[in-house]
């Protein structure tokens, strides 16, 4: 057998009181895609983090081709063979994309070869990165990365906001590399593309490998998950089912949204939310789903059209308007929503304020009590209550979404609210959105992962080219929602 | 039912922007500035029955110092800082230039200006070494840097005094009515320092540190060090800028007062010449034009027959006015996309 290209022994970090990775081996083979599979907080991260010389580990060692190295930073990681892509793409958006290359001192040659071969060759380099949208900067930093020529590529979670074709190509790319006998650590919160994609997968479980197999052997799915959570995946249950038994209700229109304008092209976009129902929204990349979500939270302004809240119109400026309405936003991006250098409590409280006389004094031991009763009802880790920045991502989530709860909060936008959280945590924020629903609340969930239609909604939305162009119920398959997400009609229903 | 395989639908790549598009959007602001500042020139032209190289000189070289700690300000700030000692290490400069010049023949106080820009360059490079490896705020180590630097002028110098060679001041700023010196001068710090290390891998990564310091890390860069370099050339022209005004006076003046107000009005010109204080974006073309514009308004005040003492409200009026009609302008082209 010939030596693992890369093997971690009993890597371990903590940052203070909080251990990340207890101890870690990974053992990733030549010519081997290898899934890093955990929940939050699980160690992922870190544990890229290290391979990568953003963060040292405390003890244990790592080591290449046998070797043991040293990755004091991520200069001294490349040189040793191991290039990422990571989350967000490590671009510097004042600068053009030519200048960022130039930054990492690759051959600008090399990048635009790598691109031609993703059939992407058409994209200007000497564009500011800031006019970019997010999944071609995913691959401009894949190409880049690329160009290294890395023995191992590390991807964390690069398919997390591609549209399916880009997603492709990046699978393409895998498979190119293990053809030339060189390895991909592959994290992705997508199980299917873990199933049929990779080799091997380490399932990381509080800091630890817990397991590592095949995923693509029978059953390999349902290990994964189990790995995943250990005691904790009794706790998963399937709401579709569950739901799609229980008859729809007589309910009252809350939010209704006519003819709105997402831009001066669009044709316009209708739906309406009722109290108590969770309307999901479908769509590819770019449809209008940022615009519409900015201007229902008052953020943006339409080009034309009327939104209705509880009958009566919301000309909203600014989000302040649309809250005092009951209408509340809930970005994917959770640091936005928060105040991540303060407490939970603080963050919590933050909506309630909105309801305080305005130059009021703050009645702190009601505060108290409504922020423990929220904390408790979401099962938020409180170990850091200190910070809100130094929750796991799906603790941050459960947190922007309860502090409106807390609040008394009724129409929720919700804007992927599980992008980039562990399958565990996730299912506890469906259970919080349907409980949010069941008491009353009119949700408008939009969502990249078409599962989730069926998982927590009562209806769903397609919008195509900035207009709803399909409605269907929650049983609905994820292959025609997503043909009529791209404009196409649904024949075979 | 069939699942037949989705459609595959090619997502189109973004649409690239326009050349005049990306002109207007990254030297637009340069642009307005230098119009803003041939409109004033031409104003001020009227006020004197005479414009000539005469006048055309006193400006240039009036404003030469403030232009060059304008450009020190300006690096520093693109690289993500501020920086309060900029005026006080321009005094300082001017104190040691002033001392050492006196009664020395040509060659002396050319080398003399030489060593006083070394002195400045690591100056502040320490100032910013300090504020790298300790971790303070820069605004704190500069503020306090400030006051060690103007206490170190006063020994040096401890009242107005000192002397230069007046073959020197005619090199630097010119004679009485030629103005090409001073432009020259400026033109060099522009376009042989700045340029060139505007272009090179140091200088994208004074942008990159400036704009996403995170970001600039995983790309490999050494923070720290990058910030150290903007600080050395931020010194580099601080203390050009002590020896140019020790040539335009042919003395030295040791008063804190005039650090403090020099290193307000680099802000001051900064802002107004479009590089924005979140660092990472602009130039010093820019930041240099708006120095002229700030020299310019006291004496448009004085053409006008107005209390000089409006002319800082003016300044103050015309710098908020310029910079809300910029933020405007890019909250329409938001609105437009």
């Amino acid at each position: 057998m010939p030596a693992p290209l890369l093997q971690t022994t009993a890597v371990a970090k903590a940052f203070g009181p909080v251990v990340a990775l207890r101890a870690v081996d990974l053992s990733v083979a030549p010519g081997e895609v290898h899934a890093l599979l955990g929940a939050n907080g699980a160690g992922k991260s870190t544990l890229v983090k290290i391979l990568t010389g953003v963060l040292r580990n405390d003890t244990g060692t790592v080591a290449v081709n046998g070797e043991e190295v040293s990755l004091p930073t991520p200069h001294h990681a490349r040189d040793k063979g191991l290039a990422p892509v990571y989350q967000d793409p490590a671009m510097i958006r004042d600068l053009t994309v030519e200048q960022n290359l130039k930054l990492t001192g690759v051959e600008v040659a090399k990048v635009r070869h790598e691109l031609a071969e993703m059939d992407l060759d058409g994209l200007d380099l000497d564009e500011q990165v800031r006019d970019i949208p997010l999944p071609f900067l995913r691959m401009l930093d894949l190409a880049r990365a690329l160009a290294f020529d890395p023995q191992l590529l590390v991807l964390d979670e690069i398919t997390a906001a591609l549209p399916p074709d880009l997603s492709e190509r990046v699978f393409a790319i895998m498979t190119r590399w293990k053809a030339r006998n060189r390895s991909v650590l592959f994290i992705s919160h997508r199980l299917a593309e873990v199933r049929e994609h990779c080799d091997m997968c380490t399932i990381l479980r509080d800091g630890r490998d817990v397991a590592s197999f095949h995923p693509g052997q029978e059953g390999g799915e349902s290990q994964i998950v189990a790995a995943m959570l250990g005691e904790a995946s009794a706790g998963v249950r399937d709401v579709a089912r569950e739901r799609a038994a229980r008859a729809s209700t007589e309910r009252t229109s809350r939010l209704v949204v006519r003819d709105l304008l997402i831009d001066r092209q669009a044709t316009g976009v209708s739906f309406e939310v009722a109290a108590g129902e969770v309307l999901g929204m479908a769509a590819l990349e770019g449809q209008g789903q940022d615009r519409l979500f900015d201007i229902l939270s008052g953020s943006d302004r339409a080009a034309g059209g009327e939104i209705l809240v509880d009958g009566k119109p919301l000309h909203a400026r600014h989000p302040f308007e649309a809250i005092r309405r009951g209408v509340v936003l809930v970005p994917s991006d959770r640091l936005m929503a928060l105040l991540p250098q303060r407490p939970i409590r603080e963050n919590i409280a933050a909506p309630l304020y909105n309801r305080v006389l305005r130059w009021g004094p703050i009645n702190s031991g009601r505060e108290r009590r409504q922020v423990q009763e929220a904390v408790t009802r979401l099962s938020i880790d409180t170990r850091a209550a200190a910070q809100a920045r130094r929750l796991s991502g799906g603790n941050q989530q459960k947190l922007t979404i309860g502090r409106w709860l807390a609040a008394g909060f009724r129409t929720l936008l919700l804007f992927d609210p599980t992008r980039g959280i562990d399958v565990g945590t996730k299912h506890q924020i469906y259970d919080l959105i349907r409980e949010l629903a069941d008491g009353g609340a009119a949700i408008l969930m939009f969502t990249s992962e078409l599962r989730e239609i069926g998982l927590v909604c009562d209806r769903a939305a397609v919008l195509h080219n900035g207009a709803i162009v399909a409605e269907m119920p929650p049983t609905a398959s994820e292959n025609d929602l997503l043909t009529a997400a791209h404009g196409l009609e649904v024949t075979a229903v | 039912m069939t699942t037949a395989p989705p459609p595959v639908v090619a997502t189109p790549l973004p649409r690239p922007t326009s050349r005049a598009t990306r002109f207007w959007r990254r030297q637009g602001w340069v642009v307005g500035v230098a119009l803003l500042l041939g409109v004033l020139v031409l104003w001020r032209s009227t006020q004197i029955p005479e414009f000539g190289p005469f006048e055309v000189r006193g400006l240039v070289a009036g404003t030469m110092a403030l232009a060059l700690l304008a450009m020190a300000q300006s690096v520093i700030v693109i690289s993500g800082g501020i920086d309060l000692s900029v005026g006080a290490m321009m005094v300082l400069a001017n104190c040691i230039a002033a001392r050492l010049m006196l009664d020395q023949d040509l060659g002396t106080v050319v080398l003399v200006a030489v060593l006083v820009v070394a002195v400045a360059m690591v100056l502040s490079g320490l100032i910013g070494t300090v504020a790298v490896v300790s971790g303070v705020p820069d605004i704190v180590v500069t503020l306090a840097a400030s006051f060690i630097l103007g206490g170190l002028a006063l020994i040096v110098l401890d009242g107005p005094g000192g002397g230069t060679d007046p073959r020197f001041q005619e090199i630097i700023v010119g004679g009485f009515d030629q103005p090409l010196p001073s432009t020259l001068w400026l033109a060099a710090a522009l376009l042989l320092v700045w340029v060139p290390f505007k272009r090179s891998r140091l200088g994208i990564a004074t942008y990159a540190v400036g704009s996403d310091r995170p970001a600039a890390f995983l790309s490999g860069l050494n923070v720290g060090r990058t910030r150290v370099v903007a600080y050395v050339l931020a010194g580099f022209y601080s203390g050009l800028a002590g020896v140019v005004t020790t040539a335009f006076t042919g003395s030295g003046e040791p008063r804190a007062s005039i650090g403090a107000t020099a290193t307000l009005t680099s802000v001051a010109a900064v802002v107004l010449g479009g590089v924005a204080l979140m660092g990472g974006s602009g130039g010093l073309l820019g930041p240099v034009l708006a120095a002229g514009c700030l020299a310019l308004i006291p004496a448009l005040m004085l053409g006008l027959g107005w209390d000089p003492n409006y002319a800082e409200v003016a300044r103050g009026v015309i710098i908020i006015a310029v910079v809300m009609i910029g933020g405007l302008l890019q909250v329409r082209r938001k609105r437009l996309r």
